[in-house]
């Protein structure tokens, strides 16, 4: 029976119980939701699906699979359980084996099969017997416990083995048995049964076997010019030479070898795995006090707080730009970096998140990042703030520590198109979701807690989730290093705002950061040495306008605002006068203005604006002082808009053109002066209304929902029919046919549609198919053909 | 968090709130590894650098004890990247070790197998090294001793030198603590010099430096080389010596430009070493040729370059350095470090203040405005001549005549860089004025007069303010120029202005045009005092009247 359909039978049979855990465990299975059983089972077994499924896996679990696999064959019916897996599996008793692949059964990973023939006879057996599903064989990979493939396989793989083969067995007398061998497959068969004999081994020289133990965990090695190295009954004392010459190992091609399955499995005693790693890696040991811990991360957290509002500030005064290729170029993250008061990696931090947040959006028309929520994001209060730093950095697929020059990166600019890693959502949460679970594991004393490594958290996850791993390992470190830069790590231990972080547990969260983080302070002190030191976390609005005044120094968690004659006439074009510059000081010091600054303020006012500059459309000039006076008082000149500002010289708001009109009609005869030619560049307007909303963070809910789930569960038990031939399971089993047919090597009959949608049938042999795309042979033809297989809408079995 | 009075900047900096009920216990606390940069009324800035870590490593502070004082005064959460280089930092002193091994003489020893092979390879120390003894032992040449502490500082593994020293001639010195003894303080530094074998004490102006010096001789009781700064300072420590030790005039030698004595203890000037004479420097002779059992370097912060290239070579012998601050203008702390040792005794704060150190002069910036032919005079000069000419503003004069009136019965100094100005001024206010052409008698003549109290007016220039013998005044107005360094100016100011009889503060009149150069140096120098603590302010030339 197709293991799809056995597979919709047996989930169907399940009680809701066992389905709500499936679906828990592999969300993808309903989302979107599936009409039957069927189409459960055909999603369940479709590739994507499984390798989301492997990668949920710990390592003993995977390795049970795997030798699952390789002991099971589903075209002879050859079904496994956990007697026939206990010789395959070193360490591991009957319970633990029917305990994981009860957990495997309960995935859909594999399903429950009939025992084997010979089982099957003597009955009373009630041992439960399993298959994989289909596929599985095919997202495992080619090399399932990093055994080898059979020598069978191997003659089909190369062509030049399988001319070889029959030399070689014939140059083993113990491999040919007497007899003459002539063709590769009964070749094949001979090592495959001389191989798994201890005497092979045996009789290899020592440094041949010293050889074949570099082939432990892996079977393909490099070996240069490994064909011309296969000399079938000539005398050898190279080691790798003597291999190849024996069939122990196998030339893929001229430069590569590989270990074949029998050889392997002798070289682990008859294992497929040798040891059941049943025991997790235990955690680290090394600690760091609590105290210390708490330093770091409240220390992370105002800064990542500062740097993130200063972006803010900064980015709505200058947008930021960028380079042609996309992201924030050196020069301008230079400026940045020496506007933030920080170091280039913070910046690129402070960059990344606050895009990840939303406070600055990149405008297209302009190619600059602008600050479009910089104001809300100011109002908001800290702890707010850095939940939704915190929330952000948590989904956002880009990874910022990959342009931090710290991590070896910084290739890449921040904010390029690049720094995108489609897995560094989940990896990020599964690192958190590991530094949580060993310092939850460690017994740490009172006032100690776990530091946890970046090598920590690969080995736990080796362990935990191996297939998960191989794909974390290149973001871990970045991870790490961007975690305890925002505060979810102190000290290398995670924080308590980083665990609550972990267990979606927004409300506690922001509780803490309530609690923690220090009230912002309105108090500053200011100094005769000309600066203003604010003691703490100013509030907002008082640094903007502290910063407008003078200018920051120092980095930290107190600013330093140095006051200079070049600073308060910046606050002077900005409207401030010498008053609401004292009134503001004044109010805000704990101590009163001293005297030199005071001195500074009003020396400066009082010396503001001796040159004025303003806008006028146009000038009249004369020497005659009095024709511009009487201009003045004419009232039809009043349209123009005139002002004197010296006896021979008076502006207009109209243009040249429209006041020469009107004083050729008041009977003048103006010369329009074409040597002032004003250019005035407009300025863009700030962000306008529809500025773009900030998202408000929410621990991300549960996919799929228990409302979700439990519609599914209704519509699943609705269907009358367990395998309804649905719509979407059809596919699947087409496919399921297709490949059975192809591991047969028979021929099968398909309906196909052609462009015109014209149905044919026709009897074909598949020969492979991948990517949407199936391989056949044409007996009548004698042609191979390439079909989609969206166009084949039945498969039979010839 | 607590409510310290530190703010720990993650730029290496610490900030003291001075008005905090805890500053003096935090303040104490953290003098042992960070040095003090700014002063001003409210905020003082510490700075936290890898010398002072050492330095306190080197007085048996280790790194838990720093991060438990950071930890526990500061307000705010300490950066972390911050507590991590202090514990790094720390841990590189003495790692290396210089030490005497019976076999093979001076060696440099380790525990730290790669520490050893990282600095063996350095290119600027291989040369300064001999064989290799074993893995963590290398022997060194004798001669390289200072050369390779300073080599080993410059690439951060300061090295601790046990390897003692020579003995020297012995000669009895004792103290004479008769109607006096050496105040509590004074004996703590020099046992823990003693103890530490080189190294140097921090006191401030005024502590009983030099009595230090002593207790330092009479523990050494061997012959004794003196290193001052100056003749009026050799002679000094010469009646300080003989007034509190048991050495008599025949045992102390002066050797300066005009006296050249060779005696058991010997007071040489910092000038005379290093006059250079067909490019060699014929008196350093007299240190290398006698066998001296102690140095001491007075005002370590001044000492001048070649004297550190020669006491690179006295690494055997016993080394004193006394100094009111381990800041040099140049950066050469590192060097004071390597060569003549860690720092062995800080006097504590409070002592600083009680001896009147701080906040003395009450300093006043009057800000005249130029006419306008000056100020077009000044818009259209060369850039060369821009700051004499607002430097020399004839407004000034004016108003240092209405000041100089008004302090009619102070003792008054007019302090100038330009002749023709000063000429003027002296004439107009009825002053003698010295400057460089008068003889060295007519101005001994003066300055005796001033400090006498006969003659309450001065107009001194620059050269002649350079001078160290210029006598104390209670009232000072800088016309033009400025006093070399900024750090030599609040020191010169500290010394020159001493506050007046009946209490109240000696007063620093700094006259400036206002929208020139003028004001712009002046700013810096504003800063500069302010940060040490002067109290400042700044008045219109029109409002002095009322001030």
């Amino acid at each position: 029976m197709s293991s799809i359909r056995a597979l919709a039978e047996e989930l169907s049979a399940r009680g809701n119980d066992a389905l709500r855990r499936l679906f828990a465990a592999r969300p993808d299975l309903i989302t979107p939701g599936v009409p039957d059983f069927a189409a459960l089972a055909a999603r369940a077994c479709a590739r994507v699906s499984l390798q989301r499924a492997l990668e949920s896996l710990s390592k003993p679990q995977l390795q049970v699979l795997e030798a699952l696999v390789l002991t099971t064959d589903e075209d002879e019916g050859r079904s496994g359980s956990a007697v026939e897996l206990r010789h395959a599996v070193g360490n591991a008793t009957l319970g633990t084996l029917d305990a994981i692949l009860a957990e495997l059964s309960q995935l859909a990973l594999i399903y429950r099969a009939d025992p084997p023939d010979s089982i099957h006879s003597a009955s009373g057996s009630r041992r439960r017997y399993y298959q994989p599903v289909a596929r599985l064989r095919e997202v495992l990979g080619s090399y399932p416990a990093g055994l080898g493939r059979c020598y069978t396989e191997l003659t089909s793989v190369s062509q030049f083995f399988a001319e070889k083969a029959a030399d070689i067995v014939n140059a083993i007398p113990a491999a040919a048995q007497q007899q003459h061998v002539e063709h590769h497959i009964a070749a094949a068969y001979a090592l495959e049964r001389w191989a798994a004999l201890p005497e092979a081994l045996e009789s290899a020289p020592p440094k041949a076997r010293e050889v074949l133990s570099k082939f432990t965990n892996w079977p393909v090695g490099a070996v240069p010019h490994a064909e011309a190295r296969v000399r079938p009954g000539r005398k050898t004392d190279n080691p790798v030479d003597w291999l190849l010459s024996h069939g122990l190992l196998v030339p893929l091609d001229d430069e590569h070898v590989e270990l074949p399955r029998p050889v392997g499995l002798a070289l682990r005693g008859g294992r497929i795995v040798p040891g059941l790693a049943l025991d997790p890696p235990p955690p680290p040991a090394a600690t760091t006090s609590t105290a210390l811990r708490r330093n770091a991360a409240l220390g992370a957290i105002g800064e990542v707080l500062r740097l993130v509002s200063g972006l803010a500030v900064e980015a709505s005064e200058r947008p930021i730009e960028t380079l042609r290729a996309g992201g924030v170029g050196t020069r301008e993250l230079r400026r940045l970096t020496a506007a933030l008061r920080a170091d280039s990696d913070q910046t690129v931090l402070a960059l990344e998140l606050a895009a990840a947040v939303g406070i600055i959006t990149l405008d297209v028309d302009t190619s600059t990042w602008r600050a479009t929520a910089a104001e809300e994001w100011l109002a908001l209060s800290r702890p707010e703030q850095w939940l939704r730093i915190a929330a952000a950095w948590l989904d956002t697929p880009r990874v910022a520590s990959l342009a931090m020059a710290a991590e070896g990166g910084g290739q890449l600019a921040p904010l390029a198109g690049e720094g995108q890693r489609p897995d560094a959502a989940a990896v990020r949460r599964r690192v958190l979701e590991v530094a949580a679970e060993l310092s939850g594991e460690a017994n740490s004393a009172e006032g100690r807690a776990v530091v946890v490594r970046a090598e920590d958290v690969r080995t736990r996850l080796e362990w935990a989730q191996p297939r998960l791993a191989r794909r974390l390992r290149g973001l871990l470190d970045g991870v790490l290093v961007e975690a305890t830069m925002i505060g979810f790590l102190g000290s290398g231990a995670i924080t308590r705002a980083g665990s609550a972080v972990v267990r979606g547990d927004y409300e506690g969260l922001r509780a803490l950061l309530e609690e923690i983080l220090p009230q912002s302070v309105d108090r500053i002190h200011l100094q005769a040495d000309l600066t203003a030191v604010a003691p703490g976390y100013l509030e907002p609005g008082l640094a903007r306008r502290l910063a407008l005044l003078a200018d920051p120094e120092g980095r930290g968690p107190a600013t330093i605002y140095r006051f200079s004659a070049a600073s308060l006439r910046r606050a002077l074009d900005a409207g401030e006068d010498a008053a609401s510059i004292s009134a503001f000081l004044a109010q805000h010091a704990e101590a009163g203005v001293p005297q030199p600054l005071a001195y500074l303020i009003e020396d400066t006012a009082g010396r503001y604006g001796r040159i004025r500059i303003g806008r006028a459309g146009s000038f009249i000039a004369s020497d005659d002082e009095a024709a511009l006076a009487g201009l003045l008082r004419e009232p039809s000149a009043q349209q123009l808009g005139l002002t004197q500002i010296a006896p021979t010289v008076l502006v207009s708001n109209a243009t040249p053109q429209e006041a020469a009109t009107v004083l050729r009609e008041l009977g003048l005869a103006p010369a329009i002066d074409s040597s002032f030619d004003p250019a005035v560049r407009l300025q863009r307007s700030r962000g306008g209304t529809d500025a773009p909303r900030l998202p408000t963070p929410e621990p991300r809910p549960a996919v799929p929902s228990v409302d979700d789930v439990e519609a599914q569960l209704a519509i699943l038990r609705n269907q009358s029919a367990v395998v309804a031939n649905g719509d979407e399971a059809a596919p699947m089993l087409g496919i399921e046919t297709l490949q059975k047919a192809i591991r047969l090597k028979r021929a099968v009959r398909l309906n196909i549609v052609d462009a015109l949608g014209n149905s044919t049938v026709e009897e074909l042999r598949p020969v492979s198919i991948s990517a949407g795309r199936v391989r056949v042979f044409d007996p009548e033809r004698e042609t191979e053909r390439v079909l989609s297989v969206h166009r084949i809408i039945d498969v039979e079995l010839a | 968090m607590s409510d310290g009075p530190l703010i720990v900047q993650s730029d290496k900096t610490i900030l003291l709130e001075v008005d905090h009920e805890k500053a003096t216990e935090a303040r104490h606390a953290i003098a042992a590894f960070a040095e003090l940069e700014r002063a001003p009324e409210h905020v003082h800035t510490y700075r936290v650098t890898p010398l002072g870590l050492w330095n306190a490593r080197a007085a048996g502070i280790d790194a838990e004890k720093v991060l438990d004082t950071l930890l526990r005064y500061s307000r705010f959460p300490v950066p972390h990247s911050l507590l991590i280089d202090v514990e790094e930092t720390m841990s590189r002193y003495g790692r290396l070790r210089l030490e005497k091994d019976p076999q093979h003489g001076l060696v440099m020893r380790t525990d730290d197998y790669p520490v050893l092979e990282e600095v063996m390879r350095a290119k600027k120390i291989a040369p300064l090294l001999g064989p290799r003894i074993d893995g963590e032992t290398v022997v060194v040449h004798s001669s390289e001793r200072g050369q390779l502490k300073q080599a080993l500082l410059k690439i951060g593994w300061p090295a601790d030198d046990r390897a003692g020293y020579v003995d020297g001639t012995p000669h009895p010195i004792a103290l004479e603590e008769t109607g006096w003894s050496l105040r509590p303080y004074q004996r703590l530094a020099a046992e823990n010099f003693w103890a530490g074998g080189s190294g140097v004490v921090v006191l401030p102006c005024g502590a009983g430096k030099t009595l230090v010096g002593a207790a330092a001789m009479a523990q050494s009781s061997t012959t004794t080389l003196i290193l001052v700064t100056n003749t009026v300072s050799a002679r000094q420590w010469k009646q300080e010596l003989l007034k509190r030790t048991s050495l008599t005039e025949d045992e102390i030698g002066e050797y300066s430009g005009s006296v050249k004595e060779v005696r058991p203890v010997t007071i040489a000037t910092y000038q005379v070493l290093t006059v250079k004479r067909g490019g060699l420097y014929p008196h350093l002779e007299l240190v290398d040729q006698n066998d001296w059992g102690l140095i001491v370097y007075d005002e370590v912060h001044l000492l001048p370059a070649p004297i550190f290239r020669m006491t690179a070579d006295l690494q055997a012998r016993r080394r004193l350095g006394l100094t009111a601050t381990l800041v040099r203008e140049d950066g050469r702390e590192g060097e004071v470090f390597s060569l003549i040792g860690p720092k062995r005794y800080d006097a504590p704060w409070k002592d600083i203040e009680a001896q009147g150190y701080i906040a003395p002069a009450d300093c006043v910036e009057v800000r005249v405005d130029l006419p306008r032919e000056e100020r077009m005079a000044y818009a259209m000069a060369d850039d060369a001549d821009k700051y004499r000419l607002c430097a020399s503003s004839e407004t000034k004069t004016d108003v240092v005549e209405r000041l100089v009136a008004r302090h009619a019965n102070d003792q008054l100094l007019v302090i100038g860089q330009y002749i023709d100005q000063l000429d003027e001024i002296g004439e107009r206010v009825n002053a003698p004025v010295i400057k460089g052409s008068t003889s060295v008698k007519e101005r001994q003549r003066l300055f005796d007069a001033f400090r006498a109290g006969e003659l309450n007016r001065l107009v001194v220039s620059k050269v002649a303010n350079f001078s160290i013998d210029l006598p104390e005044a209670a009232v000072a107005i800088q016309v033009s120029g400025s006093f070399g360094s900024r750090q030599e100016e609040a020191q010169r100011l500290g010394r020159l202005l001493r506050p007046k009889a009946d209490g109240r503060a000696a007063r620093f009149y700094a006259l400036v045009a206002r929208d020139t150069l003028d004001q712009e140096f002046a700013a810096k120098r504003q800063r500069f005092l302010a940060e040490q603590g002067y109290a400042y302010r700044i008045v219109d030339a029109a409002d002095l009247a009322k001030d």
